[in-house]
């Protein structure tokens, strides 16, 4: 089944904007819910997203230099 | 493959039911987090905990700090139900201990020490148990201020030192000055011998080793016994730059030294803030010790 992942919220007038500073994962590779999926950078710092659920990753949507907002999707796991 | 920041710059993007649960009482409420305004990167972890450091007076500061996000200009009106809202807020997320901070209003005549205090007694009212940390602006030195929002028997008294004091006029709004916060400290701990005086300083604006024992010399001699030291990060590309991100191990060679010298409680690393996991330091027995004999002289 594609599970859509989507970059969640951290706060209201909080980090809302980021980059995608690079996936520590290629296509085709198996994620455990809570591993790194993909690293973005704001500001302030590097931050890790943590997968949503354990699949296989079917598609990277945004690629590393992107800029990428809450809600926006990011990759389409297979769970 | 690496980020411009130091491996060490890295949290993790949080969310999940404790967050949103965190989230939905802040908007409820209508209340101001630090945590959003200074774009704090712990945000994700300390709203999971369901932890907030609520900003109270209002979203606008009436100073600017070369280092602070948080929106300059002419300051709102006070709102007369922000006492009860934190109260409220505070009971929704079973908080043990809270942790309020707050803007500088150099509009209003007490500085908003009276607001401030109101918050601090609704807080106590509602929560009995819930110990409270108050972290305040100078009052441009005012006693009489002071002397107020201690009246309202904070466990923890606050105000930040922020740097070393060579770095202090460079990075901070012309009307702080670094001895009148040190005064600041001087004067709560004169007023409240049982409150906790705490201060917190960023590391990685340009100081030495030397300099920030100084200030922590400094910051004894004024009565503090906690201390915070955390790496200044650059909210956005509008505020200064960050100079050096200080390594782990000379952080916790300042957290070693705070307890050398004499500090009763210090933490010290590249994620701690002034209030970041301060619910901790109140599971120390100094802490705990010292609430305990506050509670008594007010029976």
């Amino acid at each position: 089944m594609k599970f859509e992942v989507r970059l969640p919220a951290m706060g209201e007038d909080a980090t809302e904007e980021a980059t995608v500073a690079y996936w520590p994962i290629e296509e085709g590779e198996v994620i455990h819910e809570g591993d790194d999926l993909v690293e973005l950078t704001t500001d302030k710092a590097a931050f890790s997203v943590p997968s949503p659920k354990t699949g296989t990753l079917v598609e990277k949507v945004v690629e590393e230099g992107d800029e990428v907002e809450v809600g926006d999707l990011i990759c389409i796991l297979d769970v | 493959m690496s980020t411009r920041f130091p491996e060490w710059i890295r949290r993790k993007w949080a969310s999940g039911q404790n967050f949103t649960m965190t989230k939905e009482v802040i908007e409820k409420l209508q209340l101001h987090t630090v945590c959003q305004s200074a774009q704090c990167p712990n945000l994700g972890e300390c709203w999971s905990r369901r932890t907030a450091t609520f900003m109270v007076l209002g979203n606008t500061c009436t100073r600017s700090c070369r280092y602070c996000s948080v929106d300059g200009g002419k300051p709102e009106a006070l709102d007369a139900e922000e006492p009860r809202h934190v109260a409220e807020a505070v009971a929704a997320m079973e908080l043990r201990h809270a942790v309020i901070t707050s803007v500088t209003r150099d509009d209003l005549t007490d500085g908003g020490a009276d607001h401030i205090g109101q918050v601090i007694e609704a807080v106590h009212a509602l929560n009995p148990e819930t110990t409270v940390e108050i972290l305040v602006p100078d009052f441009k030195g005012d006693r009489d201020a002071i002397a107020r929002v201690l009246a309202a028997k904070p466990e923890v008294f606050s105000h930040n030192i922020e740097t070393v004091e060579r770095i202090y006029p460079i990075i901070r709004s012309k009307r702080f000055g670094y001895r009148q916060a040190l005064d600041v400290l001087r004067i709560a701990t004169e007023l409240a011998p049982q409150a906790i005086v705490k201060s917190a300083l960023m590391a990685g604006h340009g100081e030495t080793a030397d300099e920030v024992r100084a200030t922590l010399l400094d910051l004894l001699e004024a009565g503090c016994s906690a201390v915070n030291i955390g790496q200044y990060l650059q909210p956005t590309k509008k505020q200064r730059e960050v100079h050096e991100y200080v390594h782990p191990s000379q952080f916790q060679a300042y957290q070693e030294l705070a307890y050398t010298l004499g500090f009763e409680f210090a933490v010290a690393g590249p994620f701690v803030r002034s209030s970041y996991r301060s619910e901790e330091m109140m599971d120390a027995r100094f802490a705990r010790d010292r609430v305990l004999a506050g509670r008594r002289t007010e029976t």
